[in-house]
Order: structure tokens, then sequence, then C-alpha cells
């Protein structure tokens, strides 16, 4: 493109776009100043009087929590039969094939009648999900044939040690853990 | 084979050429062309056609046909994709879903699993059962290595074939019919065989699994790394299942020239000792204090150094590269010319080479094509097992005859065509008569020699337990035998001319020798008279019952040991005893922590098959890699790496600075290998008679003396052959024949689940002698020969011939070892307590 045809379409484009009007307010001093100096502080604090009415919007984080939509994928969650109390995992390591972060490892063990883990042949022996490296992708609740893991709502997993960010089966198996005391009802 | 004619014909629009008399599906794979199968497998011999899936559309042929059991035909036009064909394979897929529980989440199949990958691929995708499906009692055990879950079982036959016809012992079988079918033994009994792991590689879904591997992995989380089992002189090419640089299965890795696909239950289970307490992790000084490398090489390289060429070695288990190294210590730094890497008093290099000579050397699968297959001296069964496979393969499928003369009864005897026994000890005589009778004189070996005249193609299978005179009148035989089956009448002393008459054309020999890579060591120069690629040496050292007798009289007085274990594997325990007392500085390199590594004032780790990187030599002259797969554990290096520094720390720099600059050295030093690389060597290994540096095997000798009938006997080689250094047995005494038990050793000590293996010392007799000393199978004996006894369990055998017992060497508490001297003995036997009624 010459120069000349670039001068000529942006000038075209210039035509065709309407121009604003910038609107000047009244000059400084006299009756429009003293307006402008109060009346539109006014108007601005009549939306924050009320507001006031309404009540502090700020969420205490972390003693207060933003509620989660219910297919929000967090923290997992392994999950065991509530009749029997057998863990629902098997060991089967479908979950390990379908992680695309490669962060879960499965070892599987055989069950020995009389002490049950599972309610198959095999349970986990060990089950551990490097959550450091976890995605949130959900690929792991969606292999799962037994649906003995899902995600939770659980989101808080910050940590100062990268090495306990692995979570273990028992980590795992048991209610997210609190990690800030929470507001009472009553404070 | 060669002579087979080629076919050309269609498949799927693809113009093959395949072999006549092929099947149609190994055709089609040629071509590109995937026929799924369940029941075929060619290592099982014959197919079957039990399965149906591999049905496939043939012009001019109305219905289907099994293309794993139809021979291509010139000109066939086949179609693998058809309307008809894909029906067909749903609808199998969908019969044998029938009563499958698909219960993958849990199978230890799952991943890997043929039934799995067939129904994604060939089946219908939808299954229309509603009905309740067939239910058995599950896992139960088949035999306490393998499970079976025959809820799962889709009735393939495979496992029934391989006990039936390759391992042949009979005793899995299809019990009731339909689909009250199952895979069983008689009576619910454990299936017992040294080769049963087979059945779990072979079974396509996981009905079959193995104890030791259920639930350690998936196939996402594991590796295989090929390598070759150095557990015993077969050399089985495998396969390691790592996971978390652990080893957690073997595998077979189909070798056709070696363990065609198959492996002993040996190799395949015996891999939880890599791993055992009992594991030297590190080195150690006397007393069992660990160290670090540089001290335990400063230390043993002092204490060596101080006994200059009065310092010994003892090869067992280890590398050519290793075995290289050793010998370059001992004689390059140590200026000693005394190393073994025989058990026993072995053959003198002349008898060696007359042995090792490219044309009379057999290859493992000349077997394949043997009329005749000999048996001389040795038990495959326990001494090399998947040669036992290879052999009754050869009579079953191929029509082989078979001879066997052996002191003990071998699983092989049910085969044979003809069997001589002779006295443990008689194996010279036996061998030289056997020599006279192929020439036409009669004697005891005369029915021997009838079977073996002009059979045409000759394996003889023999044994380096023969001991050294009987192989120095081997190639005598084996050199009357070729020329008299080639139709010439030769009477009186061979000369070179009428070895090369024979060529050998019919007569070929493969050796069984005693330890795993024996014939890697001899050919690194690990011999008392022979240095690197067999050459003759300046000045011949002692031997390893030599080396015993002359540490104990004091003139030597440094030992090295690798990878044996004298005080258990070596006849006479106390003189070793004696011997290892006496040397004043004894270096040892073992993987366990033995009593013979307690007595080390240096111990270093010694890596397994499948940690160490090295080449081993099989008995028929194939170069093999062991390739590491698992990572070594503790503080263990390279042997190679251990070895060199050492050297080195003696002051003899061998220029090895890593494992290929070791081949390299190895390679230089031995003309025969010269031309073999490692590319060459590559998965499947190669035989240096093939290579074109097999011309620089060292000749014989015009007169050689190993070609002369008398020549071994020699004194200290015969030692073991001489009954008359023996005072006139005790009346009532039985001549002691003892063998190698596959499964005693640290095999069974240390692998868990093969500790219900552990053989307990059993006295084979007779029933003439047992009838004669009141005896009864399971009676308790004490068995006693001069000052040693121990104690053993009567067994009675039908075919142990009468005036002779056998024991097995090596059995901890009861090693039968401790009862020999070198000579051949007799035992008394005194009953201690009855068997309980
Ligand atoms: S959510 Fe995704 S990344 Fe995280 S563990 Fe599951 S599969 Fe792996
Ligand atoms: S969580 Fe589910 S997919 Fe993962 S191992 Fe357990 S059963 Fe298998
Ligand atoms: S157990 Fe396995 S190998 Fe044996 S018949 Fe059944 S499916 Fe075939
Ligand atoms: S036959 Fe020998 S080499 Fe083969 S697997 Fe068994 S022990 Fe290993
Ligand atoms: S593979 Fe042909 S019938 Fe089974």
């Amino acid at each position: 493109m010459s120069e000349q045809t670039f001068y000529r379409q942006a000038g075209s484009y210039l035509d065709s776009v309407d121009v604003v009007e910038v609107q000047r307010g009244p000059e400084p001093g006299g009756v429009g100043g003293a307006y402008r100096a109060f009346g539109e502080t006014l108007r601005g604090l009549k939306t924050t009087m009320s507001r006031l009415i309404e009540g502090p919007l700020t969420i205490e984080y972390p003693e207060e929590k933003t509620p989660v939509y219910p297919r929000f994928r967090g923290r997992h969650k392994l999950h065991r039969f509530e009749d029997t109390g057998l863990e629902k995992c098997v060991g089967c390591s479908l979950c390990a094939a379908a992680c695309p972060a490669d962060c879960i490892r499965v070892v599987a063990a055989e069950n020995i009648p009389g002490e049950r883990v599972s309610s198959g042949e095999r349970y986990a022996a060990v089950y551990e999900i490097n959550l450091s490296r976890c995605i949130f992708c959900g690929y792991c609740e969606i292999a799962c044939p037994f649906d003995a893991i899902t995600m939770g709502h659980d989101y808080e997993m910050a940590d100062y040690d990268r090495t306990n960010l692995i979570f273990t089966k028992e980590m795992l198996l048991a209610e997210p853990i609190e990690r800030t005391p929470l507001k009472s009802e009553d404070e | 084979m060669s002579e087979k004619r080629e076919v050309t014909l269609t498949i799927d629009g693809r113009e093959v050429t395949a072999v006549e008399g092929e099947m149609l599906h190994d055709a089609a794979r040629k071509g590109d062309v995937e026929i799924p199968v369940f029941c075929y497998e060619p290592k099982l011999g014959a197919p079957v056609g039990a399965c149906r899936m591999c049905l496939v559309e043939i012009e001019g042929i109305p219905k289907l046909q099994t293309s794993c059991s139809t021979p291509v035909r010139d000109g066939m036009v086949v179609h693998t994709r058809t309307d008809q064909v894909k029906k067909a394979q749903n609808a199998v897929v969908e019969f044998l879903l029938v009563n499958h529980p698909l219960d993958c989440p849990v199978c230890d199949k799952g991943g890997e699993c043929p039934l799995q990958d067939i129904t994604t691929g060939w089946g219908p995708g939808k299954s229309r059962v509603i009905d309740e499906k067939r239910h058995f009692e599950k896992p139960i055990e088949l035999s306490p290595l393998v499970a079976i879950d025959r809820e799962r079982c889709i009735l393939c036959y495979r496992c029934v074939r391989f006990s039936q016809e390759v391992s042949e012992d009979a005793q899995l079988q299809l019990l009731e019919r339909g689909d009250r079918t199952y895979v069983g033994t008689f009576d619910e009994r454990p299936y017992v065989s040294p080769f049963h792991g087979n059945i779990t590689d072979l079974c396509p879904v996981g009905a079959l699994t193995n104890y030791t591997y259920r639930f350690r992995a998936r196939p996402w989380d594991i590796e295989q790394a090929g390598s070759v089992c150095t557990l015993c002189p077969s050399q089985c090419n495998v396969s390691f299942t790592v996971r978390d640089e652990k080893v957690k299965r073997v595998i077979v890795r189909d070798n056709p020239g070696v363990d065609d696909g198959w492996i002993c239950d040996r190799g395949r289970y015996g891999f939880e000792m890599f791993d055992a307490a009992e594991r030297v992790t590190e080195p150690r000084l006397k007393g069992g204090s660990k160290t670090d490398y540089e001290t335990a090489i400063a230390r043993a390289a002092a204490g060596l150094g101080a006994r200059d060429g009065k310092v010994a070695a003892i090869v067992g288990d280890a590398s050519n590269e290793e075995g290289f190294l050793i010998q370059e210590i001992v004689r390059g730094a140590l200026h000693s010319p005394h190393l073994d890497s025989r058990p026993a008093a072995g053959p003198r290099i002349d008898t060696i080479l007359g042995l090792e000579q490219p044309e009379v050397q057999a290859k493992v699968t000349d077997i394949d094509e043997a009329d005749v297959i000999f048996v001389l001296g040795t038990d495959p069964m326990q001494s090399s097992p998947i040669l036992d496979l290879r052999i009754r393969k050869a009579i079953r499928r191929n029509g082989a005859r078979l001879v066997v003369a052996t002191e003990r009864p071998t699983a092989l005897d049910g085969g044979a065509e003809a069997i001589a026994r002779y006295a443990p000890g008689q194996a010279a005589h036996f061998v030289g008569e056997l020599t006279k009778a192929v020439g036409g004189t009669e004697n005891v070996a005369t029915p021997l020699a009838e079977s073996l005249r002009d059979a045409g193609k000759i394996v003889v299978v023999w044994g380096e337990r023969l001991g050294a005179a009987a192989a120095a009148k081997l190639l005598h035989f084996a050199d009357a035998l070729g020329t008299k089956s080639a139709g010439t009448d030769v009477d009186g002393p061979k000369t070179q001319d009428s070895l090369e008459i024979s060529a050998h054309q019919h007569v070929g020999l493969l050796e069984v020798p005693d330890t795993a890579n024996a014939r890697g060591l001899r050919e690194a120069g690990v011999l008392p008279d022979a240095g690197p690629g067999l050459a003759a040496l300046a000045i011949n050292g002692h031997g390893t019952e030599a080396i015993r007798e002359a540490l104990i009289d004091g003139s030597l007085d440094g030992l090295i040991l690798v990878g044996v274990d004298p005080l258990r594997d070596f006849a006479d325990t106390a003189r070793w005893e004696e011997a290892l007392n006496a040397a004043s500085f004894v270096v040892a390199f073992s993987t366990f922590a033995t009593a013979t590594a307690g007595k080390a004032d240096v111990l270093f780790p010694l890596e397994t098959h499948a940690e160490k990187d090295g080449t081993v030599t099989h008995p028929d002259g194939r170069l093999q890699r062991v390739r590491p797969a698992a990572g070594r554990p503790g503080d263990i290096r390279p042997g190679w790496q251990t070895l060199a520094n050492l050297s080195l720390a003696l002051g003899h720099d061998t220029g090895v600075t890593s494992q290929p600059t070791a081949f390299k050295a190895l390679t230089d030093a031995v003309p025969f290998y010269a031309s073999i690389t490692d590319a060459a060597i590559g998965g499947r290994g190669i035989r240096w008679q093939e290579t074109e540096s097999a011309s620089s095997f060292p000749a014989l000798a015009a007169s050689a003396p190993s070609s002369a009938p008398d020549a071994g006997a020699a004194s200290a080689d015969t030692q073991r052959d001489s009954a008359s250094g023996e005072a006139a047995p005790v009346a009532g005494a039985l001549a002691l024949g003892t063998y190698r038990d596959l499964w005693a050793g640290p095999i069974t000590e240390l692998n868990p689940p093969l500790k219900f293996l552990k053989p307990s010392q059993r006295l084979e007799v007779s029933p003439e002698d047992a009838a004669r000393l009141d005896l009864d199978s399971g009676d308790t004996v004490r068995v006693t020969q001069g000052a040693k006894s121990l104690e053993a369990t009567v067994a009675i055998r039908e075919r142990v011939p009468a005036g002779v017992c056998f024991l097995a060497e090596g059995v901890a508490g009861a090693n039968a070892n401790g009862l020999l001297n070198g000579h051949q003995v007799s035992v008394q036997i005194e009953k201690l307590s009855e068997v309980p009624a």
C-alpha cells in the first residue's frame, strides 16, 4: 500500500465517523462553579447514601466465603459406600490414565477377606493427587467407573510447602480441612 | 524351509507374497491387514480353530473360514472387511461377552487385554444380554503363583494346549461341557510345573493372573525393558516390567533362536530377590561394616597389591566384560596366572578348542531340525530348563528321536527311544565305550549306538558335569559318529583328516554348562590355561580345585571371588572353608550376603541381570546383551566400573571408562568377537560363528591331543572320574551321585513367592536298595561319607539303578556338596525315623 492510498483511505474513514463534540462545563467561578462544587458532590453522595442502607457488600474472606456453582470443580473427594463404609475406589487407575496433567498415582493391592477396604477384588493402597499440578479439568471424575472420585467445592488449598499439596487417600477421603475459622453466627 | 514355494494372494485388494503352508492370518499380517485372533498362537503348535474370531471370506468358498487354520494358496482372494465378515465378528464378540463379567476396572489384564482391544475394534459396541451371567467362585488358586478367574475365561484353549503340548505336564484340562466348561486340574490339585507361569502370558483375558503381579500396576504405569535372564545357561530373552525403578514382573521377549518364546518359572518369578534384605547394596569391609567405594577399592588394591603374584580369582556370575577385566587384573595387574570360571576341574584348553570349533557347534535351533537328539550327562530340566521344552517340541512336532545317557533319571526319559544309565563318576568310561560301540564293537553301549548310528542329523546336548575326561573323549565320539553316519568306516585314532571328512554335517554339539555365562567367561579368558580368545598362554595357572589346594598349602595367598559361592555350590565344602580361612586376603563380589561373602575382607556388591549392562555368550555362541532395566538399589555401581577402578588402583590401566569401552576392549582382545558390534547384537543377539570373524577361531593343532581317545586322562582333571582313588567301598554303601536342583539356592530362599518350592534334601534310591536297607519313601535317614553326614528324606525312584543314590547340591542345611571330596564317593545310609503311618 502506498503512502498516498493510505491517507486517502484514512481520510475517507475520518469523514464517515461522527465527530463527537466535547461538552464543556461552565467557566470556573460564579454560580456554575458553586453548583459544580456542591451539587455534583451531593449527587454523588446520594448514590453513596442510598447504598448505605443496603449494608456492606464486602465478603470478609476468609471468614466469609463466596458460594460456588453446583458444578464447580474444586478439590477432589474420594467416597465411601454409605451402607458398608467400604471405599468406592477399586484402584483401577483409570483416573490416572485419563489425567492430562499426570498427577494421579495409584498403587493397587488385593483385598484380604475380613479386612476389606473396597468392594472389588482390589483397592487403592496408595492414592495420591498432586494438586499443585492438577488443572481441575475433571477428567478423573469422568473416567471413574465407580463414581469413587468427584470434584468437590473446596478451593482452599494454598500452602507454604509444595509437598503438602500431594493429597493422600486419607486426605481425599476426609472432609475438607478447615483452614481458617469461619465467623460464627453471633459474631 | 528355504525350498518352500512362494505364493501370491490378494487380501483386501492388496497383493501379498507368502510362503506355501503359511496360515492366512500370518500372510495377512505381512500385508498389514490385521485379523483379530484369540486362540491362534503359533508357539503352541498347530492351530485349533477354537474361538472363531478370525473368520474371513475367501472367494470361491461359500462359508467363512478361520484364517488361523487355513493355509494360503496361490491366487486366493480374501476379504476381511465385508459385511458378512463384520457380522460374524460382531457375533463372535457378542457370544464371548455373553458370559464375560466385564469387570475390567478390577481385572488385572485391563489395559493390556486382547479381549478389550478386539471388543472395541471388532465388536458390535453394545450388548443385548439381559440374562444372568454364569458364576464361578473367584479368584481361586490354580497354583500358589497363578490365580484363576473362571468367569473371565473365554475357553480359548491356550493354557490347556500349553500344558498338554508344550510343557507336556498334562495337568490343565477343560472340564465339564457347554457353558459350564472351565479350566482346571484333576481333583482341583494345584498346577505344578516349572514352566506354568507361561500360561499367564498366553491367556488373552484376565482369567489367569500372577499373584506376584496382581494389581501392582497398569500398562500406563510401567515401562518394559528388554534384557536377558542370567539365572541359568539358557539365557532366555526377557522383558522386565518396571514401575518406580523396581521390577514388578518378568515376561517373555520371544527369541526363536534362544528361548522359543518361553521362560521358566525361575526366571519369571525370581525377581523379588533383587530387593531382598540379604542383598549387598554397598561395599563392605570384614565384619560387615559398610563403606564407600573409594575406601573399599583402596583397601582391596592395597591387600591384593601386597600379594602380587600370589592372588587367584574364581569367577561365576559375571558378564563377558567383567570376566575380561578380572583376567586383566589377575594377569596384568597382579602378575598371576591363576584364574578359573568353572566350579570343578574343567577340560583343558585343547579339548575346549576342539569342542568349540564352529563346525561341530550346534545352535539351539538345530534341535528343531535334528533327526536324533542325544542328551548326554545333563538333565536339561534342572540345568537349562528351556532346552527341555525345545527338545520336547522337536520330538512331538518334528518327529525327532531322543537318546538319553545320564547318571540320574531325567525329566526327558519318558520320550526317549533309548536310555543308558552309567554309574556316577563313570562318564568318561561310558563315552569311551560308546565311541567304541559306534565304531562297531559290541559292548554295554551298543543299544544306544544302534540308535545313533546312521541317524542323519544328530545334536548332542552334553553337560559340563560330564567332567573333564569325558569331555576330552566327546570330540572323538562326535567324530566317530559323524564319520560313521557319513558312511565311512573308521577305526582307530582319529586324525585331523578324518575330522574334516566327517565335516560334522551330521553331528553338532551343544553344551549345557553349570553357570549361566560359562562360555562367555571362557572366551573372555577366565581360564587357567587360555587367555582372551582362548589363546594359548606362556604359563598356565591353577584351575578352581588347584587354587583351593594352593590356598591351603600357602602357595597362594589372596583370592578374588566374583559371583561364586564356593561354600554352597562347589564340591567339598569343608575343604573350601579351610581354603577361605587360609587365604589371608579375600576380595569378593557378591549379589547377596552369603556365607562366602562373609569371609571377604572387602566385599563389593554385584548387579543383577535387571541392573547390569554388559554382554553374555550363550552356550551356542550367541552374544547377547544384558541391559539395565531397573534402578540399582543402594549405592551399587556398575561391575565394569568397580573392576576398572580396582585395576587402575593396582597401577594397571585397562583404558575402560564406560560399558562401550569395556565391550570394545573385549572385542579387541577376542579375535572371533572382532566384528561384533553393539548394533549387531541388537535385541536378538548374534552368534559369533555366523560373523566374519569366526574364521579367527584358533584352529586345532594337527595332532590335537583331544582327538586321541585317552588324552584327557591326565591326573588332576580326572579326579571326579577315577573311582580308583578311593578304598574299596564298604559293604552296603551306595555310590553317590549329585545333581543341581532347579530350585536349590537363593532363588527359593530370597523370593517370598517361591519359598514353597524350596527343596529339602531327598535321598533318591532304587527300589532294590530300598528293600535291602528296609527304607520307605518318606523315611528320614542319615547319609554318611567318612566323617561327614547329612539328613535326608528317602524317595524311592523306579528309574534309579541299584547300587547308586542321588542327593541334590546346594540344598540349605543338607548340602550334598559337603559329602563330596573331588573323588567318586560312596555313602552309608542309616535310618533315623520311619515315615509316620
Ligand atoms: S482434575 Fe484433571 S488434572 Fe486434576 S487430577 Fe483430575 S484429571 Fe488430573
Ligand atoms: S478413583 Fe475411580 S478411576 Fe480412580 S482408581 Fe479409583 S476407582 Fe479407578
Ligand atoms: S484361562 Fe485364559 S488361556 Fe485358558 S482357556 Fe481360558 S481364556 Fe484361554
Ligand atoms: S530357563 Fe534359565 S535363562 Fe530361561 S528364564 Fe529360566 S532361569 Fe532364566
Ligand atoms: S484364532 Fe482362529 S479360531 Fe481362534
